[in-house]
């Protein structure tokens, strides 16, 4: 099962990373190849984008279900391929560290099902592990940015 | 122009070899091992061109892998079986007889001399087994064995790699009870490689093995020529930089065709390929060169066709990816054009069938099967095979138009509905009969390869259940096959028909040596292979020049 899980320490308050966090439309364009995505309800929304994986471009759609909303600290959701054949999950976690710093924490599983499931699943071993880091790092800069705060 | 005699060159070496193909690895391993100095420069950021991007198999008579398999195959057969093909429309006979006595030659050299090595593919057979003059037992196709990618280390990852290609060889991925998804994923773990990977890779290794340099993100961009005419180096470009570079034996342009450059399409090719197959690279540069250099051209209007798919999802290179796709053998498809008419065979080879989609009609006065034509199937077809990206048994991507009635997706589709409606109520006929009696499908042998050729359980079946589906085959190429005339040695010929001393040609770059035939799998890359090896004994082996710089002479 291919998964990646990346930790980063902010110097902002936890409340202001839920802040951000809690609203899809201020990170979505920062998810790595990024194209669109919709929000059908508080709990469902549907994503396209276009992952690289190096040696080819694939343009995916998914639904992502919330499944948990634990204000100000986790979210986890289950996601689902509408366009191609996988299944997977993720939490995004933020713990407080002081008043004023955060450890904020992105986790991403996929798993690609059908006939070809195993091949693709090696392909993603490495690209599922680098989406949640760069996905984390760029929510963690978007954040910094946003605060004022130089790193 | 072609460039002067610079006032210094950057480098000078004996051998320059544009490309990193096939015919380039081949004729730069060859040319090492007479003793030259070799550099391989290469345009793209990455090693192999379309040969890595390939299925790597090379088709090669009278080959030491059939004889080990006990494969008969004699010289006489050979000959007759490719002018059967050629029809008299090669460009020289001469080159026939040569491929059919060197090629196996060559692969006897690379066996001895590389870590190259082949299979003959168990359960493979030839293309166009139901002619009298083709082998019946066995093939001349051979299937390059797995290689360990690990042993080219930092090269390993800048080996062209097809993204729909998985790590099996020919003989595997045709496998009788399916594909082995997890050996598949095995290989991936174990940088495992086969197909057009293996045979770059091997050869790769021999290029590193003898010190032979390779350049990337360095395309040749015009040849220099001396006083008289020779051609003594090129000038290449790295980082926006002009680099010139002597070669005091010669320079082979391996650079491939020019599929990816649309005015030498329109300007040569006698249909207009909208969707090239191989990596974006090859844009006809050697041509262009050699054009300069004031060479005659040969085999100019001819490509390796192939009727292509396309998955919208799915990119290569900032390209949407153009598929070979698959569903045309049937039994439940048809081909048919914005009319709705079946116009020919649809399960005959992909270098065939697109000589159909430019045909002229001179009394409409248009090209009724100018691409996009669209491969109509039903839910049958659609449950059983794998159709571009398609899996049976999961539902049918958005970008796959599909309709509960023909009408209604010829209507989608833009294509005349009555003319879609009729022509499957007669392939459907046709079916009920066993017989297509229009455009003889089931009756080529190319059409069922796996299963002993076509027949009409095979490859006739109704198109009745719906959905209906639709998907437009467009007009692609593997290459290009025209190019500079050349004589046996692989010189470059002038339009006067004089040798351009230190000019060299092979593969897609030169002029295709069996005219428009592609004899079988591996029809392209064995020629290329073959001429690449002749090239490289003849440069190699050639007497150094001076290729004295402008200062030097001015001295
Ligand atoms: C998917 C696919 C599968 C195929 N399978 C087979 C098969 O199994 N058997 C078969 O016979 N044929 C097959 N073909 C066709 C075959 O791959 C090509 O015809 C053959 O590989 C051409 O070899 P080449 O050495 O002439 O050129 P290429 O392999 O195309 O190499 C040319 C190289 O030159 C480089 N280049 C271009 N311009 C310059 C420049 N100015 N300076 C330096 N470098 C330059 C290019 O980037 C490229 O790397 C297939 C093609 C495709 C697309």
């Amino acid at each position: 099962m291919p998964n990646g899980t990346h930790t980063v320490e902010l110097q902002v308050p936890i409340e202001n990373i839920w802040n951000f966090v809690s609203d899809m439309n201020n990170w979505a364009p920062l998810v790595p190849g990024y194209i669109e995505h919709e929000i059908l309800s508080d709990k469902q929304s549907t994503w396209k984008f276009k992952g690289d994986l190096g040696f080819m471009k694939k343009t995916v759609k998914l639904q992502i279900d919330i499944q948990e909303w634990l204000e100000p600290s986790k979210v986890t959701f289950d996601l689902k391929g509408l366009s191609d054949n996988f299944t997977g999950g993720g939490y995004f976690e933020a713990v407080k560290i002081s008043d004023t710093a955060t450890r904020m924490t992105g986790h991403l599983d996929i798993t690609a099902g059908g006939m070809m499931g195993a091949m693709i699943n090696t392909i993603l071993k490495n690209f599922v592990p680098e989406t949640a880091e760069q996905l984390t790092v760029a929510i963690a800069g978007k954040i910094n940015e946003i605060e004022g705060v130089t790193v | 122009m072609p460039a002067k005699r610079p006032a210094t060159w950057d480098r000078e070496v004996d051998v320059i070899v544009l490309g990193t193909g096939g015919a380039a690895f081949v004729s730069a391993v060859l040319a090492a091992d007479q003793g030259a100095e070799v550099l391989m420069l290469e345009k793209t950021h990455q090693v192999g061109g379309t040969t890595a991007f390939s299925g790597g198999v090379p088709w090669i008579p009278l080959n030491r892998y059939m004889k080990e398999a006990g494969i008969e195959d004699d010289r006489e057969s050979a000959i007759t079986f490719i002018k059967r093909l050629t029809q008299g429309k090669e460009p020289d006979p001469k080159f026939i007889d040569l491929f059919v006595d060197t090629g196996h030659v060559m692969i006897d050299y690379l066996h001895e001399n590389t870590p190259l090595r082949f299979a003959t593919p168990k359960g493979y057979s030839e293309y166009y087994g139901h002619l009298p003059e083709a082998l019946k037992n066995g093939t001349r196709s051979l299937d390059p064995e797995p290689f360990d990618l690990n042993q080219v280390g930092e090269w390993g990852p800048l080996v062209r790699q097809n993204p729909v290609f998985p790590p099996l060889t020919l003989a595997e991925g045709g496998a009788v009870g399916g594909i082995d998804f997890t050996k598949i994923a095995e290989r991936m773990e174990n940088n495992i490689v086969t197909m057009g990977r293996s045979l770059i890779g091997s050869l790769l290794k021999a290029a590193l093995d003898r010190g032979i340099d390779i350049e990337l993100n360095t395309p040749g961009k015009e040849l220099v020529l001396d006083e008289e005419g020779k051609v003594i180096g090129v000038v290449a470009e790295y980082n926006e930089e002009k680099i010139f570079i002597g070669a005091r034996k010669g320079v082979v342009l391996a650079s491939g065709g020019f599929e990816w450059n649309q005015e030498l399409i329109k300007t040569f090719l006698k249909g207009h390929v909208t969707h090239p197959m191989s990596p974006p690279g090859n844009e006809g540069d050697g041509l262009i060169m050699a054009m300069e250099a004031g060479a005659a051209l040969g085999n100019m209007t001819e490509a390796w066709y192939y009727p292509t798919m396309q998955d919208p999802t799915f990119e290569y290179e900032d390209h949407v990816m153009n598929q070979t796709g698959g569903g045309r053998m049937g039994p439940n498809s048809i081909i048919v054009n914005k009319h709705g008419n079946r116009f020919a065979h649809e399960g005959t080879t992909y270098n065939d069938l697109p000589r159909s989609f430019f045909e002229y009609d001179p009394v409409a006065l248009e090209y009724p099967n100018e691409a996009p034509n669209w491969m109509i199937f039903d839910q049958q077809l659609k449950d059983s095979q794998m159709i571009i990206t398609m899996m049976p048994g999961e539902e049918a991507p958005e970008w796959v138009d599909q309709a509960d009635s023909l009408r209604e997706l010829a209507e989608k589709i833009g294509v005349n509905a009555d003319g879609l409606e009729a022509s499957v109520a007669r392939w459907n006929e046709h079916v009920e009969n066993g017989v297509d009696p229009d455009f003889h499908r089931g009756t080529t042998h190319f059409e069922n390869i796996l299963g002993g050729g076509g027949n009409a359980e095979a490859n006739l079946g109704k198109i009745e259940k719906g959905p209906f589906y639709a998907i437009p085959v467009h007009l692609g190429a593997l290459g290009t096959n025209g190019g500079p005339r050349i004589n046996e040695k692989g010189e470059v010929i002038s339009l006067r028909g004089q040798v351009i001393d230190g000019l060299y040609a092979a593969g897609n770059a030169a002029m295709g040596i069996l005219g428009h035939v592609y004899t079988s799998a591996g029809g392209t890359i064995g020629p290329a292979m073959t001429m690449g090896y002749i090239v490289g004994k003849e440069v190699g082996t050639k007497e150094s020049r001076e290729i004295k710089e402008a200062e030097a002479l001015a001295l």
